[in-house]
């Protein structure tokens, strides 16, 4: 079982921190000052799970997490649930396959945060991107947002990234996947531990079993394991 | 000499700055080519910097203070890369203890804010790798590894250096057999000038068969000679 993709199935709230590393100070006469640092900037997301799950039915759950501890990354997706797949869905106009590539789109080059992209001709007024939209280059699970509205009109667009390339890979020619079709490379550095609270029985074959509870510690901080990228 | 940085000129509200060490482990005494370079940065991406390129996979945790001053003075700092993975402590390790003495460089590379692509760089730090430590942390199942590098400016270098030769004949022969140019200076050892007063008597130095000194520019007192003595 997917350990951390079960999590996001289940989780009852997503918290979503894409803050960059600043140095900050305001003057004695209120001015700000701030440096940036430009790092890889990883996805932290903060899942929160509900105090219903019960432990009879989610032990493959448990072992999972156990078994992949602080330690393994996992790919994820907001795509495989019903109740998920609307949160990251592509807003732009250009047509897509059923796993959300693309069609006619390439990498033309990628440096900095500007991102050069082959697309089909399309009238100037077709949005190509919209701010939030998510773009996945080839099949590497690090996705980028486009920060700014992105109009069509040529064969080519520059989309303004949310964080630099961090892909050490050459990403000329990728094709180029977008919405919630993205992947997410990520591990949990905190990974709760778990009570169980004796109660709720279950019915197993006519029978009655004892059952439990589960409550996590902490919520789930997933982190982007960019040391891959 | 002043360095301009226009990434930072004119008060700039807003910049966008990285930070590259550069370590170069010496294998060998007196060959500077025989060397082990690592790089490592706070960046995002791999950037070449003077045709080196800072890898940003090289782990760089922390780097420490480094001294601003306008006068020349001693600074030292220390830098703190990771020790997972093991490639760190293993340049540590394998230089046997030649990473003492090997060249450490901080430089500070200033990003273009809208692009987020490297515009330029400027040395912040040269100085000479004087210790280094790993140490492991570990609290319940937190567990930390990290080398730490402490480094000295080159001033602090100099003033601890004890080299140089003196003014004799044999220390000057131990560098070159055929320099001669303190073959003469046992017979003028111990003599005592007065530069630049007139001369007041003629003194004889032994083994020289008579003869001021050359330039007779001024007195000249050997020790025992009372009579220079005491018209001082």
């Amino acid at each position: 079982m997917a350990g951390l993709q079960t999590i996001i199935n289940k989780a009852s709230s997503l918290l979503i921190d894409r803050r960059k590393v600043v140095g900050l100070q305001i003057t004695r006469n209120e001015i700000p000052r701030v440096t940036l640092t430009p790092t890889k900037q990883p996805w932290k997301m903060e899942l929160e799970m509900p105090s219903s799950l019960k432990y009879y039915n989610n032990r493959d759950l448990l072992e999972a997490l156990d078994t992949m501890d602080r330690v393994s990354p996992e790919i994820v997706t907001f795509s495989n649930n019903p109740c998920l797949n609307w949160i990251f869905r592509y807003q732009g106009t250009l047509s897509t396959t059923s796993t959300g590539l693309l069609i006619g789109s390439s990498v033309q080059s990628f440096n900095g945060n500007q991102l050069i992209l082959n697309v089909p001709v399309v009238p100037g007024n077709r949005v190509i991107f919209e701010p939030n939209d998510l773009i996945q280059l080839g099949n590497y699970p690090y996705p980028f947002t486009s920060t700014t509205r992105v109009l069509g009109g040529s064969g080519t667009v520059t989309v303004t990234t949310n964080r630099p390339n961090i892909l050490s890979y050459n990403v000329v020619g990728l094709s180029v996947t977008v919405g919630n079709a993205c992947k997410f490379n990520v591990f949990c550095p905190n990974m709760p531990t778990y009570k169980l609270i004796p109660g709720g029985y279950t019915n197993i074959n006519g029978s009655t079993i004892n059952n439990a509870l589960i409550e996590f510690n902490d919520s789930f901080q997933l982190y982007e394991y960019v040391g891959t990228a | 000499m002043t360095t301009p940085i226009p990434a930072v000129a004119n008060n700039k509200a807003n910049i966008t700055t990285a930070e590259y060490v550069k370590l170069t482990i010496y294998n060998e005494y007196g060959n500077l080519a025989n060397n082990n370079v690592y790089t490592f940065s706070s960046s995002y991406t791999s950037d070449t910097i003077d045709g080196v390129e800072y890898s940003p996979l090289g782990g760089l945790l922390a780097v420490g203070q480094q001294n601003r001053s306008l006068r020349v003075t001693n600074g030292d700092t220390s830098v703190q890369i990771s020790g997972i993975g093991g490639n760190n402590i293993y340049a540590v390790l394998e230089s046997q203890g030649k990473i003492r003495g090997s060249k450490i460089e901080v430089t500070r590379g200033f990003f273009n804010p809208n692009t987020m692509v490297l515009a330029n760089a400027v040395v912040r730090f040269t100085g000479i790798v004087t210790n280094y430590s790993i140490q492991e942390d570990r609290e319940g199942l937190e567990d930390n590894f990290t080398v730490t590098l402490d480094a000295s400016s080159f001033k602090t270098i100099l003033e601890n250096r004890i080299a140089g030769r003196k003014t004799n004949k044999n220390s000057w022969q131990f560098f070159d057999a055929t320099d001669s140019a303190m073959n003469n200076i046992n017979s003028l050892a111990g003599f005592t000038f007065d530069f630049g007063s007139d001369p007041k008597s003629k003194t004889v130095v032994p083994g020289y068969n008579g003869g001021g000194i050359p330039g007779g520019g001024g007195g000249m007192t050997k020790p025992g000679d009372t009579t220079n003595q005491n018209r001082k």
